[in-house]
């Protein structure tokens, strides 16, 4: 066998896979896709790429920023869809905490002493979580990120 | 006698005093000042205000008693006592709990002064560290100052304190009161016998706060080796007494505590753990062993595990504690974060030290910001490599901003394709009924015949380009021929990349930019719409066809 690692069930690869799997199904069990209307199936897209960074976000859990970030926009946006209030309610705390270190990080402006400022930032735009980083823990989590997102891509589940 | 296990039996039999005194590490949290809340709390307060009293009085008493029986007979020592007036009991009742939470509230209100606000910090910070013995423990340790030596008593609560002592200087350092913690140094000397060890871990404790505000003003801080001098603070109390298989529990859970703090930082521990080196923190652990092999730069880092191996020595780093903090400073050599000194040969790695030891290099500024300007880039520039080594395409790149615009690049292209093939699920209806077992061998029969064939079915390495027309279900029947014609190449050079994908690349090179083949992908969108399907459509796959199809 020349992928031992996908036989391991605690890999990242299984994980991410059979959430994604689990996810898939349950959204075409809700709609058969004989409807191809547009509308129809750019929802469904939209469901297939949340559950994709969902599964991806869940296998991580909260080992790395960018996954906790990724979990708490997941979540503040389902709690914004249910009820606007609650959203606002549970949502508070975090949010907060992210803005205000946002905040911060946006009016200082990251000088590291390195010179990388620019590149840095969109860096941290592509990451989630990322304006909160140094560029350090930056670099470590785009390192991760990368790792998950070359998994997703060569997942078993007809994406790779 | 043993006070210690005896207050334990007599509290277990008085369930209102059960009730009480376990409300107080749930309540504690709160800092209420009004209710329920202070019967236990005010109870374990009360000694501090009244330390001779008690002291006399508590050598031969349960813990209980000892409260009431210095309560109770001393009434006239102060307003605190006042309530005392009231019941005169010797606390063998349960209503007497009842009585004296009743009269706490009304005593403590009106007597607020310092030093009980100050023992009532104490008494608050022991007991939310105490949460994790029982609350009994937590008063003893309470009166710790206040009670004579008992030598079982002593071992109990100094095996408690020493426990807490690390989390007691992190509660200290998040309130920002520095008295409590000279009540605590204070009554930690008071204590007799085995009070070494007490000293020890007063000092300990005030070098772990010292050091801790010297980490909060370091520019260098990094995550893991916060964590690490957290777990150092809990872990090296530990050290110092001579149990080893008591504090084993709490050093192992420590431990897995903190394992939390990533993957690689777990591995890298545990290889640590059975090598015995050092290791960075960092993604790999190989970055350590250069360092360790005593450069000129040198870093150094402790890891948990070299508690063990510290253990033996544990008396000598005590006493070194103290001394290495002002000596260190002379030195040419900067400590981002406390040390513990450092002792063996610089050949095998430093055990003793817990952070990170960086020397200045000849002839260059020893000023502390900029070698901490200089650990910080070589940490940088580490991590840039091993970012060069995921991304294809980055090892004839040369600079770091270039590496990271192509770092940038790759990485939006990877969640573009992660959309696009999110939109090809979307579209497409493959058949789901698969499970996850088919799904693995359809991999392996990838991965099986992925060498030997030529054609390539890799993924995308770009979508630049929104896909296609995917949403036809006439795709399912993608014409295979369409493989045959123009694909061979293309094929070809992208199933060599499939292969050493994560092995860092030189195929992509040849292109001019290795984002180009979103024409070729064109094609691969064809194909690989219909691959899954008819990989998918059956579960024992004929080998041949499909290695083709699916390859």
């Amino acid at each position: 066998m020349n992928n031992p690692h996908h036989l391991n069930p605690t890999s990242l690869k299984s994980r991410f896979t059979t959430r994604f799997l689990r996810a898939l199904t349950k959204i075409r069990a809700q709609k058969p896709i004989s409807s191809s209307s547009p509308t129809e199936i750019f929802r469904r897209y939209r469901r297939i790429k949340v559950a994709a960074d969902k599964s991806m976000a869940y296998s991580v859990r909260s080992r790395r920023i960018w996954s906790r970030a990724m979990l708490w926009k997941l979540r503040s946006r389902s709690y914004r869809r249910q009820d606007p209030c609650s959203g606002r309610r549970s949502g508070k705390t975090n949010q907060a905490i992210m803005k205000k270190s946002s905040n911060e990080n946006t009016t200082t402006r990251r000088e590291d002493g390195v010179g990388f400022v620019e590149e840095a930032d969109e860096l941290r735009q592509l990451v989630p979580g990322g304006e909160t980083m140094n560029l350090c823990n930056l670099l470590d989590e785009t390192a991760h990120y990368i790792k998950c997102l070359t998994t997703q891509l060569f997942s078993p589940i007809g994406k790779g | 006698m043993d006070i210690g296990e005896k207050d334990k039996y007599e509290l277990g039999k008085r369930d209102e005093h059960n009730n009480i005194n376990y409300q107080a590490p749930v309540l504690s949290t709160d800092w209420q000042f009004g209710g329920a809340n202070l019967t236990s709390a005010g109870m374990s307060l009360v000694p501090t205000t009244n330390p001779l009293a008690i002291g006399s009085s508590c050598a031969s008493a349960s813990l209980v008693d000892s409260f009431g029986s210095s309560l109770w007979e001393h009434p006239s020592n102060s307003q605190n006592m006042g309530f005392c007036d009231i019941s005169v009991q010797n606390g063998a009742s349960s209503s007497n709990a009842m009585e004296i939470g009743k009269c706490l509230p009304n005593s403590l209100r009106t007597s607020i002064d310092r030093p009980f606000d100050m023992g009532w910090n104490a008494a608050s910070a022991m007991l939310k560290g105490g949460i994790f013995l029982p609350n009994t423990t937590g008063i003893l340790a309470q009166t710790l100052s206040q009670l004579p030596a008992d030598s079982a008593f002593i071992e109990r609560a100094a095996r408690f304190s020493s426990f807490n002592g690390g989390n007691f200087c992190d509660m200290v350092n998040s309130f920002g009161v520095p008295e409590p913690m000279g009540l605590y140094a204070r009554g930690v000397g008071l204590m007799q016998g085995p009070d070494d060890i007490f000293a020890v871990n007063g000092m300990k404790s005030v070098s772990v706060m010292e050091s801790q505000k010297s980490k909060l003003d370091a520019t260098e801080a990094t995550r893991d080796a916060g964590l690490r001098v957290e777990n150092r603070a809990k872990t090296s109390p530990l050290e110092n007494e001579r149990k080893s298989e008591s504090l084993m529990q709490p050093n192992e859970e420590v431990k897995q505590g903190t394992g939390g703090s990533g993957n690689e930082s777990d591995e890298a521990e545990i290889s640590s753990r059975d090598g015995g080196q050092d290791e960075l923190s960092t993604l790999d652990g190989t970055g350590g062993e250069p360092s360790a092999k005593g450069l000129s730069s040198k870093k150094r880092k402790k890891s948990i595990q070299d508690a063990e191996i510290d253990r033996a020595k544990g008396g000598q780093t005590s006493t070194k504690t103290a001394k290495d903090s002002p000596e260190n400073q002379q030195k040419q050599s900067m400590m981002i974060n406390k040390t513990t000194g450092k002792q063996g040969s610089p050949a095998s790695r430093p055990p003793k030290e817990e952070y990170i030891h960086v020397r200045a290099r000849r002839g260059q500024a020893t000023n502390s910001h900029s070698l901490a300007e200089r650990v910080r880039r070589e940490k940088i520039s580490e991590r840039m490599k091993f970012l060069q080594d995921l991304v294809p395409g980055c090892s004839k790149v040369t600079g770091k901003a270039v590496m990271l615009d192509e770092i940038i690049n790759y990485v939006q292209s990877l969640q573009r394709q992660v959309e696009f093939l999110s939109m090809k699920l979307a579209t497409v209806n493959p058949r789901l009924d698969f499970s996850i077992e088919a799904l693995l061998a359809k991999d392996i029969i990838q991965s099986r015949a992925g060498p030997s064939s030529t054609l390539g079915f890799s993924p995308d390495l770009s979508m630049g380009y929104p896909p296609l027309h995917p949403s036809q279900p006439g795709l399912v029947q993608a014409p295979l021929p369409v493989i045959g014609n123009s694909s061979d190449v293309i094929h070809r050079a992208l199933s060599s990349q499939l292969t050493s994908m994560t092995g860092g690349l030189k195929e992509p090179n040849q292109h001019s930019n290795a984002w180009e083949d979103e024409l070729h992908n064109v094609v691969q969108m064809n194909y690989g719409t219909s691959a899954p399907s008819d990989s998918l459509d059956v579960n024992g796959p004929r080998p041949s066809s499909n290695t083709k199809v699916e390859l």
